[in-house]
């Protein structure tokens, strides 16, 4: 068995059957399909490079944000080309992945794992440095229930940061309850997937949404 | 009251003891002698070598016999258990102690033997408790497969704990414990290899088994894949009786690679420790928890709630418990006004009134007496933390009689009682123990007892019988 990332425009279709809130995407192979998926995702955008044999797009100039036209898409789309054959030299390319650039939130992560002991185990958390240094974070394992997914949001430290501190407002916590949830249903009904890494989520006012996902499926070599 | 396979572990009818011996200090000579001083069913010793030894008549096999056995308590050389268990199939018995060592936890001819074991089983439909355990025991039956000598391991007196240990050591060392301590233990068992009974099959028996009020479990591991059974059996059994935890083997690490950030956290005790809160099973930090909790859980009623009072006659271990308390997240509400007034108003010295109540070293019996009287009125407080040091000269041993009195007249409201030292304190201890109040020699073990108390009100309420959850 090997590990393996889906391609990023696959998993967020999946993510979306799930009734995961996901950026509206698109995949670019060429200039000419640059134009069209242009056309289809609202601006700004964020054009990400989709390669299986990049782990951390950022880390390889992988990922450009901001892109307000088709003339900035353009660049961004050589730029991000370049920089990865700079970097990962034969890399091999699936695209550019094209997506909305969603408004800033409040940044949370969502993630899901197998685990060999307890199956399903699904993981909340704030983003940023709350769960790089303070590992500030709630599991649950299967079988779980969307009450457990509410409880989650009270667990972490920082949970007051959900309840509005400081002039930031309150988050919309039942949104986030439902995303968690939804990412263990998407990993109770497909079995061959073994992670999944929804970071950051941004959480608003009103609803959450996707900015990056990662799933990890599992094949028989 | 359907059956879940492993009440022939606790109480069968007939017992073959294979690999009993009369050699002095072997583990055939203890399990034999163990089981004839308490089982109360019939006892078949099965040695080649004996005939009449002990004044018992000795059989060289379980298919000699000749009488339905239940259960066979199987001691001799790994090589011919799977030999032995080919007996008891077709002897028709139902379940194995399988004692010996020397399977997967040796090498891989004991692996071998451990599959060839459970190959037998399967084939005769017998259920096995071990390989490489101590077993079974249970104070209501008599029945008792430990090889520990009872001179070495006392026994402690029946009582409503069950407790589940996945290691042997761990087990008999602690029931010796509690024996001293008077800690009563209706049943208790350990599994070994778990080849087949293991903590899943115990928590379905002991849910359902009346004198069991409090679950015991000693964990190194849950086997892979039965994560999810465990967590859906252990929900079921907290909703009518507390299953307190320890879990060794916390700083073991998952081998996940690091790949995504959830993969990186989730350390293999991060999940287990989130998968038994989900559960609402308590984890013990400490393996003296597991007791601590267990008596006050299987002594008194569960509060109502976690507003916690505390009367105390020593400032400072006053002080250590407030901490503690809010530190397990209970709370020590400031008393009302109206309440602060009424307590003002017993006593002629200055007191503080504020929770704590502070008797200082000048309290009596009497002045005890007045504060729980008021407070337990009040309606202000769930459960109810009394700190009575006996080392200033004016208690007398019978504030243990006052507090018991008061004790069982509110047992909605639940007491817990710490006092501190050496002879005085060992004496009030035990008096008020023999009358069902537990006492903590350090607030910061009565803290987590209260914690357990409360955290079981919460898991466990409105819920009395296992049909209705």
């Amino acid at each position: 068995m090997t590990r393996v990332k889906m391609r990023e425009d696959k998993a967020y279709d999946l993510l979306a059957k799930y009734g995961v809130p996901v950026p509206e995407h698109c995949l670019a192979q060429t200039l000419d399909e640059l134009e069209e998926c242009s056309e289809r995702v609202p601006y700004p955008h964020v054009l990400k490079i989709v390669s299986p044999d990049v782990i951390h797009k950022s880390d390889v100039g992988g990922v450009v944000v901001g892109v307000e036209n088709l003339e900035e898409d353009k660049k961004a789309f050589q730029g991000i080309l370049e920089n990865v054959e700079k970097a990962v030299p034969g890399a091999r390319i699936d695209g550019i992945l094209v997506q909305h650039m969603v408004p800033k939130g409040v940044e949370v992560i969502v993630g899901g794992l197998r685990d060999k002991i307890f199956d399903v185990v699904v993981m909340f958390g704030l983003g940023g440095i709350f769960v790089e240094v303070l590992k500030d974070v709630s599991f649950r394992v299967a079988p779980m229930t969307p009450r457990d997914a509410f409880e989650m949001l009270g667990e972490i430290r920082g949970s007051k940061l959900l309840e509005g501190v400081r002039g930031i407002p309150p988050r919309d916590k039942a949104a986030l309850a439902v995303l968690i949830y939804n990412v263990y249903r998407l990993l109770e009904e497909n079995i061959h997937i073994v992670e999944v890494d929804l970071n950051p989520v941004m959480s608003y006012e009103q609803g959450a949404a996707v900015a990056d996902a990662r799933i990890i499926v599992e094949q028989t070599d | 009251m359907s059956e879940t396979g492993v009440e022939v572990f606790f109480d069968p009818e007939s017992v073959a003891i294979v690999g009993a011996s009369v050699r002095p200090n072997s583990l055939g000579r203890a399990i034999l002698e163990n089981m004839l001083k308490r089982f109360r069913g019939k006892i078949y010793p099965v040695n080649p070598k004996y005939k009449d030894e002990m004044g018992l008549k000795w059989y060289p096999s379980i298919t000699a016999i000749g009488e339905p056995v239940d259960l066979a308590v199987i001691a001799v050389r790994a090589e011919i258990v799977p030999r032995v268990l080919e007996d008891a199939g077709k002897a028709g018995v139902k379940g194995a102690v399988v004692v010996s060592g020397g399977f997967a936890e040796s090498d891989e001819k004991g692996r071998a033997l451990q599959e060839e074991l459970m190959k037998v089983a399967s084939k005769y439909g017998i259920r096995i408790v071990g390989p490489n355990c101590i077993g079974v025991y249970n104070a209501l039956s008599g029945l008792d497969t430990f090889f520990l000598p009872e001179d070495r391991m006392k026994r402690p007196h029946r009582g409503p704990i069950a407790i589940i240990s996945q290691s042997g050591a761990f087990l008999a060392s602690v029931m010796d414990w509690a024996a001293q301590e008077g800690i009563g233990i209706a049943k208790a068992i350990n599994f070994g290899n778990k080849v087949d009974i293991d903590e899943v099959d115990l928590l379905r028996y002991f849910r359902r088994d009346d004198h069991i009020r409090v679950i015991i479990a000693y964990l190194e591991g849950i086997k892979p894949g039965k994560g999810r059974l465990f967590v859906e059996e252990a929900s079921k059994t907290t909703r009518v009786k507390p299953i307190v935890l320890l879990k060794s083997g916390k700083t073991e690490r998952g081998a996940a690679a690091a790949a995504s950030h959830t993969a990186a956290l989730a350390g293999s005790y991060e999940v287990f420790s989130a998968a038994m809160r989900q559960a609402k099973v308590i984890e013990a930090e400490e393996t003296i928890d597991l007791f601590d909790m267990a008596k006050a859980l299987s002594w008194l009623n569960y509060p109502r709630g976690r507003r916690i009072g505390v009367i105390t006659n020593a400032g400072g271990p006053g002080v250590i418990m407030v901490d503690n308390l809010i530190r397990y997240g209970l709370e020590v509400p400031r008393f009302s006004d109206d309440l602060q007034a009424k307590l003002k108003s017993v006593f002629e010295r200055r007191v503080a009134t504020g929770n704590p109540v502070d008797l200082t070293g000048d309290a009596d019996d009497e002045d005890f007496e007045k504060a729980i009287d008021i407070i337990v009125k009040s309606g202000e407080v769930d459960l109810l933390v009394i700190i009575a040091l006996m080392q200033p000269p004016r208690l007398t041993l019978n504030l243990a009689e006052i507090i018991a009195e008061k004790a069982w007249k509110n047992r909605d409201i639940p007491f817990i009682v710490v006092t501190i030292g050496y002879k005085w304190a060992q004496e009030f201890s035990a008096r008020l123990e023999n009358r069902g109040i537990p006492v903590y020699d350090f607030p910061e073990r009565a803290a987590r007892a209260a914690y357990a108390l409360a955290f079981c009100s919460e898991c466990t309420r409105g819920c009395g019988s296992v049909d209705t959850c």
